[in-house]
């Protein structure tokens, strides 16, 4: 029985340092909030722009906080420049979102969810599946029936979700992936 | 220049950035470099189910232009 005791874990605990005023009781000695979203994002930008200078390669970093996430976007000077970095299918982007993400969190200690966009490559997907998302509410809407989205990546069916959201509909998402797709509800929740 | 971005890639990530060292061979079928990273983080730069070692794959190919690139991790004592 002894031998099947807890075994305690030597890791150490990363308390992010914060230089200026103290928060409440309740976060003290830990980044929280919208700080730490900013510690992240600043970490991204500082990780980015080095690859691009050893790379030689020419981008605008902006930082932003959307919803309770730090969105990092690496801009292009001439449109094509960072096609590299983000790949046919945005595969490049997806793999240096997944490294800035380890970086940003070896910063502040704290799990990233940040967003990388390159090249305004997210932007723009995000765009083409909003206009597919509301010709699939309209085939609900019409047809009575649940509608069944392609399989997408989780970044593309929140927007999507959101989407469905926005237009008073109901969706959700079923089967694993990377085969994951959403189905949109054909019946407007009662609003009422 | 991949053996420096790589290593930049690397250090990034890991709790000993100064035990990071990169080294490129030429073999038949194209470039390899070694990754030599200190012990501790070698699970790191692995990460679950070998997604980190994949993302650094992913991006040097694509620096190197979608030739592929070799990447072996090894440990910084190894020879």
């Amino acid at each position: 029985m002894s031998d099947s005791t807890e075994i305690m874990l030597d890791e150490e605990v990363v308390v992010a340092e914060i230089d200026s005023e103290p928060d409440s009781e309740e976060g003290a000695g830990k980044l929280s909030g919208q700080r730490l979203l900013e510690s992240e994002g600043d970490a991204a930008a500082d990780y980015l722009e080095a690859l691009l200078d050893i790379t030689d390669l020419d981008g605008d970093i902006d930082i932003d906080v959307e919803g309770n996430r730090a969105m990092v976007s690496v801009v292009e000077v001439k449109a094509g420049d960072l096609h590299l970095l983000v790949g046919d299918d945005g595969e490049v982007l997806d793999a240096l979102q997944e490294l800035t993400r380890l970086a940003a969190a070896r910063e502040t200690g704290e799990r990233s969810r940040l967003m990388l966009d390159i090249g305004g490559h997210r932007a723009a997907r995000r765009a083409a599946l909003v206009e597919v998302a509301k010709v699939a509410i309209e085939e609900a809407r019409k047809s009575g029936e649940p509608v069944q989205m392609a399989p997408m990546t989780a970044f593309e069916r929140k927007v999507v979700h959101d989407a469905v959201a926005e237009a008073g509909f109901i969706s959700a998402s079923e089967g694993e992936d990377p085969k994951r797709y959403v189905v949109i509800m054909a019946n407007q929740p009662n609003l009422g | 220049m991949l053996e420096e971005a790589l290593a930049h890639l690397v250090r990034g990530i890991v709790d000993n950035p100064s035990d990071v060292f990169v080294s490129e061979r030429e073999q038949r079928r194209g470039k390899c470099l070694d990754v030599r990273v200190h012990p501790q983080d070698m699970g790191r730069v692995i990460g679950r189910a070998g997604r980190t070692a994949t993302a650094l794959r992913t991006v040097v190919t694509a620096l190197n232009e979608g030739r592929g690139v070799r990447i072996d991790f090894l440990d910084v004592a190894e020879r």
